[in-house]
């Protein structure tokens, strides 16, 4: 006996004949915690679809033998019925079923006559959210009711209850705030000790490197390297990942804060469903030409409430004033915004930033196309020239802009959807989350390209969870917590500690 | 691996599949009827038939497109015909001038709806529902209940008018130039932007297939009594509504809204207006095909355009419009409308019973649909 719950041998994949995955290797043994790290576009997410069957066996190469025995799982059902489940980054769950519902579906327990065995879901989901330390869910409530984070624990609760023997998590913490981490991380703790074997993937290589006993690196779909964690250090993997030491994580780049540019007013926010209760609760600040301000803040403070707020896009019912260069400007609308010389890269780039049915190119000038009209026909030539422009400008991967948007890294789309904005020309430019699911080689262009806007004047407002970027590009940074203001630094010899105090509500912000 | 590679071609040239389809279709009623089926006479007689589903299909591709539905049109296609009527018979009103009004009608009709889908946010389902049963009422109303007839032989021009042949050679050559420059500049352009040329071959290739096309249709018209108003005008509609789509803003954004609309909302663009605007061509092609459709009749009936809807809408997932919006083809649906008319045509040769015409009708919708669902998630 090996003594390993899962081997994956000389895994191969191949899209329309190009490589995705080059001959992986994998091996986990029980309560061994593995976390796969790789830039975007490595292979991660094919690598555990393939072991999760999401592509069946036959349409790659190579042997999975899962505890003893080979592994020919022809669908998803098959792999969780041997024990393998995996947790997408994108949360399965169904709004409008209850708590309690969700972690039964398509598991349900029943009565004789196929009736639903209510008080037994009821109470095994409580048992399951107990050891998830989240006693204060109602699992007769709908899963609607509840902020992502809890719905991300309310997702892993659910492969709990399957009985999972190897969880796979694909960035599980995304939209956790740090205590929510804290819990998943112990959560995982708990079930090594029981033997369970877990896969976890993340961008965040803190918690990975907290919480894995054996790192593996792969790199434009080959294996790198598999190392045990007390041999590796956050910086060995990212060298591995890039196959390069990035020295420096953060750009410098001198840029001169100028004149005060715009201002915010008292800006409050209503939740759309529940009217009385307040999002944002009179948040004021200013913005400086060539600025760059950081928002910091636990997940659902009220960040991406305020800065959709004032681009305009905020759905419910918000108060307040917005003025550029102590003129006061209407931006009900994104499209007023825009004229008014605002900028939004969303946090949602799948839903808000890329139209999937649009190519590169399309996407790119899809904001100031009028642009290339004339006699209502567009200039293809005119337009083309302007799309290879952006995509020099913003270094930008693609073949082809004629590629469909789908077909690039989250960090190429996100490219895209900056270039789209900066056509527009923008004084104020706000980017909610701008490196969210974008791997390290892109981050550091992308932190490069807002230093060079904001050496051209261009004032620069980014929302962002993760405080040392924050800490990293800012000049200054606005602390957001439970809508209200909580406080406001200079990034002068600012440290994590100070902002997440702040963030926290701990130890009066001024 | 032989079925992936034929897979494949399907996916790329889906419209290539459509036309085989209509090959086949059209081959298997040549059989049954002995010839009587390719006949000049008959195949002119089918493409003004499917004229009137062709000019509802250009302006439901757009509204499909968008990400909406349009169920009114068949009952707005009949009120419009109705006003149509009335106008001419009873008022006497001279046909420019009822041209005009129905055309404005119908406009105005079309921005209704999409402004009831667009600004008042109720769903184009409902909107499209609820006009379905309002317009039909509205005609019956307006008509008494009656067929009002006859109508001005000025008006009955516009349905059953024929382009004289030698006209009719002349445009065929006007276009064969035109579809020359066209595959001309698509190589310049492919050049000048430094993307891979198509091989020349295969320019030529197509250059010749739309010459043959052409020489084909237009030779048939002629041996009849010339190229039918209505497929004239329908020909005309396929290269505005191709070009809105293909090469203007406004198309670009039609392709957007329907594939993102918060996203295009946050690109600063005005996604109520583009609605607005799709629903207003959807009442503008409304009022062409009723103008025809009571004139082809010569007259105004209160029951034109039954569930002209579902032909419609059916034309355009044929042609490979996608349910969630975002993707279609304008001459892809005028396929699905070519399939849709040749199988009516068709059926009715045979004498098919009514009650085969429909199940048969059903099936092929939905064989068109699975085939294309089936061949797009094996491509992913």
């Amino acid at each position: 006996m090996s003594g390993y719950l899962l081997e994956m041998k000389g895994i191969a994949k191949r899209f329309n004949g190009v490589p995705a995955l080059d001959g992986i290797d994998l091996a986990i043994r029980p309560g061994e915690c593995i976390g796969l790290c790789g830039e975007n576009g490595a292979g991660k997410s094919t690598l555990m679809k393939v072991l999760s069957a999401v592509y069946p066996h036959g349409s790659w190469d190579g042997e999975i033998v899962f505890d003893g025995q080979p592994l020919r799982a022809r669908s998803v059902r098959e792999t969780e019925d041997a024990g393998i489940i995996i947790i997408h980054q994108e949360l399965m769950l169904v709004p409008e079923l209850s708590v309690a519902e969700n972690i039964f579906l398509g598991n349900e327990i029943t009565m004789p006559g196929g009736r639903l065995n209510y008080p037994a879901m009821n109470r095994r989901a409580e048992e399951i959210l107990r050891e998830l330390k989240l006693p204060d869910v109602n699992v007769v409530l709908p899963v609607k009711n509840y902020g992502g984070g809890h719905q991300q624990l309310i997702e892993i609760g659910k492969a709990l209850n399957k009985n999972a023997r190897l969880l796979i998590l694909d960035e599980p913490s995304a939209s956790l705030t740090a205590s929510e981490i804290s819990v998943l991380l112990e959560i995982i703790r708990e079930l090594k000790a029981k033997g369970v074997a877990c896969v976890y993937i993340s961008h965040k290589l803190e918690e990975v490197a907290a919480i894995c006993d054996t790192i593996c690196v792969i790199r434009d779909g080959k294996h790198i390297a598999t190392t045990p964690m007390p041999e590796m250090s956050v910086e060995r993997i990212i060298a591995q990942m890039c196959g390069r030491e990035l020295n420096q994580l953060y750009p410098t780049l001198p840029h001169p804060v100028g004149e005060v540019v715009m201002e915010a007013r008292h800006i409050t926010c209503y939740d759309p469903d529940q009217p009385q209760r307040k999002k944002v609760d009179d948040v004021s600040f200013t913005l400086r030409a060539g600025e760059i301000l950081g928002i910091a803040g636990i997940v659902g403070a009220g960040r991406t409430e305020l800065v959709t707020a004032i681009f305009g896009s905020y759905p419910g019912k918000h108060t307040g004033e917005v003025l550029i260069e102590g003129r006061r400007v209407d931006n009900a609308e994104p499209i007023k915004a825009i004229r008014n010389g605002f900028a939004l890269v969303p946090e949602d780039r799948k839903h808000h930033g890329i139209v999937r049915d649009l190519s590169v190119g399309e996407n790119i000038t899809l904001s100031v196309l009028g642009r290339y009209s004339h006699l209502t026909r567009i200039d293809g030539g005119e337009e083309g020239r302007e799309i290879g422009e952006q995509i020099r400008r913003l270094a930008l991967k693609t073949a082809s802009p004629a590629l469909p948007i789908t077909a690039l890294s989250g960090g190429n789309q996100q490219k895209a959807v900056l270039a789209k904005m900066l056509l527009t020309q923008p004084r104020v430019l706000i980017l909610d989350e701008p490196t969210r699911g974008v791997d390290v080689g892109a981050k550091f262009e992308i932190y490069k390209l807002m230093l060079e806007l904001a050496a051209q004047g261009i004032a620069i407002i980014m929302v962002s969870s993760e405080l040392s970027e924050v800490l990293g590009v800012s000049d200054r940074v606005l602390v957001i917590g439970e809508g209200r203001l909580r406080g406001e630094f200079v990034n002068q010899g600012l440290t994590q500690a100070t902002v997440l105090a702040a963030a926290l509500g701990q130890h009066g912000a001024p | 691996m032989n079925t992936t590679t034929l897979k494949r071609i399907f996916t790329q040239y889906k419209i290539l599949a459509l036309l085989i389809a209509v090959a086949l279709i059209w081959i298997f009623f040549n059989i049954k009827t002995d010839g009587g089926f390719t006949s000049a006479r008959n195949l002119s007689n089918l493409m003004r038939q499917m004229s009137i589903t062709g000019i509802l299909a250009c302006g439901m591709v757009f509204v499909i497109i968008s990400g909406e539905i349009d169920l009114s049109i068949g009952s707005l296609l009949g009120l419009l015909g109705g006003l149509a009527a009335v106008l001419d018979v009873t008022h006497g009103l001279p046909l420019p001038l009822s041209i005009a009004v129905v055309l404005g009608a119908g406009l105005m009709l079309g921005f209704l709806n999409g402004f009831l889908t667009a600004y008042a946010g109720i769903p184009s389902f409902i909107v499209g529902l609820g006009g379905m049963l309002a317009y039909r009422g509205a005609v019956i109303g307006l008509l008494d209940g009656a067929t009002v007839a006859p109508v001005s032989p000025g008006m009955e021009q516009l349905g059953q008018a024929y382009l004289p042949p030698n006209l009719g050679v002349a445009l065929g050559v006007a276009l064969f130039v035109l579809a020359c420059v066209l595959a001309w500049r698509q190589r310049v352009s492919q050049a000048q932007h430094k993307l891979p040329v198509i091989p020349m071959w295969r320019s030529a290739f197509r250059v010749f297939v739309a010459g043959a096309v052409l020489y084909g249709l237009i030779s048939t018209f002629n041996s009849y009594e010339g190229i039918p108003l209505p497929v004239l005008i329908l020909l005309v509609l396929l290269g505005v509504f191709s070009y809105i789509a293909r090469q203007t803003v406004f198309g670009r954004r039609i392709y957007a809204v329907g594939s993102n609309m918060e996203a295009t909302r946050l690109s600063g663009i005005n996604v109520k207006a583009v609605k607005l605007w799709i629903f207003g061509l959807m009442g503008l092609m409304c009022a062409l095909a009723g103008l025809i459709n009571t004139a082809r009749l010569a007259a105004g009936s209160p029951s034109a355009g039954v569930s002209a809807e579902l032909d419609v809408i059916a034309a355009c997932f044929i042609g490979g419009t996608s349910m969630r919006g975002g993707v279609g083809t304008v001459h892809g649906a005028l396929v699905g409308a070519l399939v849709m008319a040749s199988l009516d045509n068709g059926m009715s040769m045979l004498d098919v019973d009514a009650y085969w015409q429909m199940i048969v009708k059903g099936l092929i919708l939905t064989l068109a649909v699975w085939l294309d669902v089936a061949t797009r998630s094996s491509s992913r």
